[in-house]
């Protein structure tokens, strides 16, 4: 019996044939190959793949550049969750390793040549720039021109859970979190990929009689804005997860409808049909400043050459302050690392997002069966960071095996790191900032990836004509010149 | 014959393997037990239920997971034979032999694009996006809550050294003779690294050199590790962190030193060609030292893939265990077998039976580690591996030094020769 399946990655039954198609779809830089094929992301780490799949891009004509191995992710040998449970973490420092680059330090090459002018230029190849580049050319807007630093997911939309829930404390994120919802069901139909998306539910546990009063507070708010949240006692919990330790809390708000969805293919799905509709997503391209006459800007500088323009949107995430700051504005947020992980795959087991109010904990299990799961850290300073920590896999273990001790027995298999975009009140900003053509849509907090779907239709629509939604003037950077802040306080995974 | 007939390789107890009894030595891996017994197979792979068994046998790939006395995704080659240990294969319905979902490979010959498929209507992709879930992941999970681990020991110590390879070994005395205390961490259940594998090679050290550096380590204060992978490299202030498993002893190690020689070697890389993951097809150092210190003989008809003394000492090691051995300097266009390798089909058009396949092409550097220090990295093109490039004495950054193959391909004299040095600095660093 003969095959004509030649195995790059053995761990995730990557092909050869599989390579070469991510690359002829335009993947190809190693970081990108890795994410759209899933090799190297599997029990072997990339030992084993590593080395082939460069040799086979070189082969189909990547240049080295784009070749630069992807980033290296302890723990570099399988360890189980109970085994880093016996670390301490309060031992351990806040330091990663070695920096970790964004881009490759020999800039692989970029997707195509810059074009001269553009009628909008979104800076950001995150989840908010590609959904905004794909909804203005769905509203008819198709002269856009998007710039990415990196590769598209390089930043805080390719380093996230993949969470998507309805519970809010405010009836805006309630009513935007719901529309993300419904995009999520149809996207893999509508825009012709998969994105895994599962309703399995979110299930808060509270762990004190104040955070019982919060979410009882909060599923009144649901009830009223037609989400189905329900207060459960532990027992009940436990027929939702029957693994908890459920003498750990004492209520938990479940909503059956929330979902989620693999992260990565969402931004792709945009981007691709962006590009079918007309836009130009261009990676690989710096924005180093912007010319401007009075109170507009007329053109983005890159380190490629400068494109003219009519409407610039700054959708950077955790850099959105940085490129401001290029263009004379200056923006409050401020990035703040978060750490992930990601342990073998199980047979599926776990049906919800379980998440622990008070620490942070969060985790659930992806579409390939592996736990995925972060913390944040109270003692994290600000700054850009991705580097990974040895305190976060201690404190991740220590928090997981005491929600489910079972976990004890699973294997940490990778963990990366993620900044959110954190804003004084938690509340996004969105609209022109300094320049009458200067949009911002930014500040999302972590939660930029489930709201995405949702605001960028809305931001869209503002742009193509539309009335503008109550977010574009409730979110202004003005308001805190005008002190009108009210905090969103309900910031879990 | 599936061992060696020296008395020491005689098996000495049974484990249990889907419920059928297979005869193994106490302390061998179970890789070794199931090679001996010519049971390559081990389990069916993540997406296309292939039959896969395991590869490198030096726990690098993910070939070899399986189910170890109700624990899930297990490393066969890293679990030690006892009386009555229990595996099961995963990822099988009805068993690794004969898997139903095996027809998902035979259905799809080029593959399964999941990005796109059953995306042409919402009803259709919540079906198969349901159905996917329910056949993703590997193991169950495990059937009780493993015992609690004693809390970490946190070690302070003068250098580091991973590996105990030729270049681990002599930047571990070199810096014994520059009186520190070391700590050396092997990822293995044995120290030497290639030398394990006695394949005699000019300038290779005596074997009894890895127990005399142990010693040495030992006498001067320092601790050597055996079963004990080194999770990653950080920094705490001016010093290194390291975080080392103890997979034997049950306590981690949380280390913190003011220098580190990473000679880390090297991983098994696999060939490209279909059918390149077929039961059957191993790395050759892995073979070599099953066979040496198991006296595991894997088949009858071994092929022996690379070029170079290395591939030459494998083949005469494989002739003077009992097994037929071709070596194979050219491409391979195709494995065939079913659930285990039968046949290579070679570029030249010559068809070569054979039930193993030792693969002793170019290994990959193991320069995780390094990387994670900082360290510069340079490609191969004509192999697509990526070997640390460090500066004099091998130097990577502050602190820390590389050293033998992770630095890209050299013989045990020249690995030695390199972490003497590496060795010799640090000590003076």
């Amino acid at each position: 019996m003969g095959s004509s399946k030649a195995f790059l990655c053995a761990c995730e039954d990557v092909t050869a044939e599989d390579v070469q198609r991510a690359f002829a779809r335009g993947y190809r830089d190693l970081e990108s190959v890795k994410r759209y094929t899933g090799m190297g992301t599997g029990p072997c780490q990339g030992k084993t793949c590593l080395a082939l799949a460069a040799r086979e891009l070189l082969r189909l004509g990547a240049t080295p550049g784009e070749v630069a191995p992807f980033t290296v992710r302890p723990p570099l040998h399988p360890t189980s969750l109970g085994a880093l449970a016996s670390l301490d973490p309060e031992a351990l420092p806040l330091e990663g390793g070695a920096p970790v680059p964004l881009a490759p330090a020999v800039t692989p090459r970029p997707s195509m040549p810059l074009p001269a002018r553009a009628k909008v230029v979104i800076i950001g190849g995150g989840i908010m720039g590609v959904g905004l580049a794909y909804n203005l050319c769905r509203r008819g807007i198709t002269d856009v021109v998007l710039l990415e630093r990196a590769y598209v997911n390089a930043g805080a939309s390719g380093r996230n859970g993949g969470g998507v829930r309805a519970q809010w404390t405010t009836p805006t994120m309630i009513r935007l979190a719901r529309r993300s919802l419904e995009i999520g069901e149809h996207f893999a139909s509508e825009m012709g990929i998969n994105v895994w998306f599962r309703r399995g539910g979110y299930l808060f546990l509270a762990p004190t009689r104040e955070h019982v009063e919060r979410i009882e507070k909060n599923a009144v708010l649901h009830a009223r804005h037609g989400v189905r949240t329900r207060i459960l006692t532990p027992a009940e919990a436990l027929e939702v997860v029957p693994q908890l330790d459920s003498s750990r809390f004492l209520a938990a708000s479940w909503n059956p409808d929330d979902a989620v969805v693999f992260p990565w293919p969402f931004a792709w799905g945009y981007a691709s049909r962006a590009e079918a509709l007309g836009a130009k997503v261009v990676t690989f391209t710096r924005v180093t400043g912007f010319e401007s006459t009075g109170k507009r800007i007329t053109a983005v500088v890159t380190d490629r050459g400068r494109i003219a323009c009519e409407t610039v949107v700054n959708a950077c995430g955790a850099w959105s302050r940085e490129v401001a700051a290029l263009a004379g504005v200056k923006l409050p947020n401020e990035p703040e690392r978060h750490e992930i992980l990601v342990t073998e795959p199980q047979k599926p087991w776990l049906q919800p997002l379980v998440s622990v109010l008070g620490s942070g904990l969060y985790f659930s299990q992806s579409g390939r069966g592996e736990i995925v799961g972060g913390l944040g850290d109270p003692d994290e300073p600000s700054g850009l960071d991705t580097r990974s920590t040895l305190r976060f896999l201690a404190r991740f273990s220590r928090a997981i095996t005491a929600a489910v001790p079972i976990t004890a027995g699973l294997q940490v298999m990778r963990q990366w790191a993620g900044c959110y975009d954190v804003t004084p009140d938690n509340n996004p900003i969105l609209g022109a900032a300094g320049h009458d053509n200067f949009l911002q849509l930014s500040g999302f907090v972590g939660h930029g990836f489930m709201m995405a779907p949702a605001v960028t239709e809305l931001m869209a629509g503002w742009m193509a004509g539309d009335p503008p939604d109550e977010i574009f003037q409730r979110f202004t950077l003005d308001r805190f010149a005008r002190g009108d802040v009210k905090g969103e306080d309900f910031i879990i995974g | 014959m599936a061992r060696l007939p020296e008395p020491h390789f005689a098996p000495d107890c049974t484990i249990s393997v889907d419920g059928r009894e297979i005869p193994a030595r106490s302390g061998e891996s179970v890789t070794s037990a199931l090679l001996a017994a010519g049971r390559p197979l081990l389990s069916r792979s993540a997406k296309y239920h292939r039959p896969r068994g395991p590869f490198c046998l030096q726990s690098s790939c993910g070939s070899c997971l399986v189910r170890v006395d109700g624990a899930p995704n297990v490393r066969a080659c890293e679990t030690a034979c006892r009386p009555g240990l229990r595996v099961e294969t995963q990822n099988a319905f009805g068993g690794a032999a004969h898997d139903l979902l095996g027809a998902i490979d035979l259905f799809s010959p080029h593959g399964i694009d999941h990005h796109h498929m059953a995306t042409w209507s919402q009803v259709v992709n919540r079906v198969a996006v349901q159905a996917s879930r329910q056949l993703s992941g590997l193991g169950h999970l495990p059937d009780q809550v493993p015992a609690a681990r004693p809390p970490a020991e946190e070690l302070r110590i003068d250098a580091l050294v991973v590996g105990s390879g030729p270049a681990g070994l002599g930047a571990a005395e070199a810096l014994v003779q520059g009186g520190l205390r070391v700590l050396l961490c092997e990822q293995d259940r044995a120290l030497g690294g290639r030398l394990r594998c006695r394949m005699h090679l000019p300038g290779d050290p005596p074997l009894a050199w890895p127990g005399e550096v142990a010693r040495a380590v030992e006498r001067a204060g320092g601790r050597v590790e055996a079963r004990a992978p080194v999770l990653g490299l950080w920094r705490d202030g001016t010093e290194l962190l390291a975080a080392v498993d103890r997979r034997g002893a049950g306590r981690m190690l949380v280390v913190r030193a003011p220098r580190a020689v990473l000679a880390s070697g090297t991983w098994a890389q696999p060939p490209l060609f279909p059918g390149n993951d077929l039961p059957g097809v191993h790395g050759a150092r892995g073979l070599l030292v099953a066979l040496a210190e198991d006296g595991v003989v894997p088949g009858e008809r071994a092929a022996v893939l690379g070029q170079g003394p290395e591939a030459e000492a494998v083949a005469e090691r494989l002739v003077a265990a009992g097994m037929q051995a071709e070596r194979v300097e050219g491409e391979v266009a195709r494995g065939r077998g079913g659930r285990r390798l039968a046949a290579l089909d070679l570029a030249d058009g010559r068809r070569l039976r054979c039930d193993t396949l030792a693969v002793a092409t170019p290994r990959m550097p193991a320069a995780e580690l390094a990387r994670a220090a900082g360290a510069h990295l340079e490609l191969d093109p004509a192999t697509g591996a990526f070997r640390v490039k460090p500066g004099p004495a091998g130097l990577v950054a502050p602190g820390v030094w590389a050293a033998g193959e992770v630095c890209g391909p050299c013989t045990a004299a020249a690995a030695v020769e390199a972490g003497l040095r590496a060795g010799e600095a640090a000590s003076r660093g």
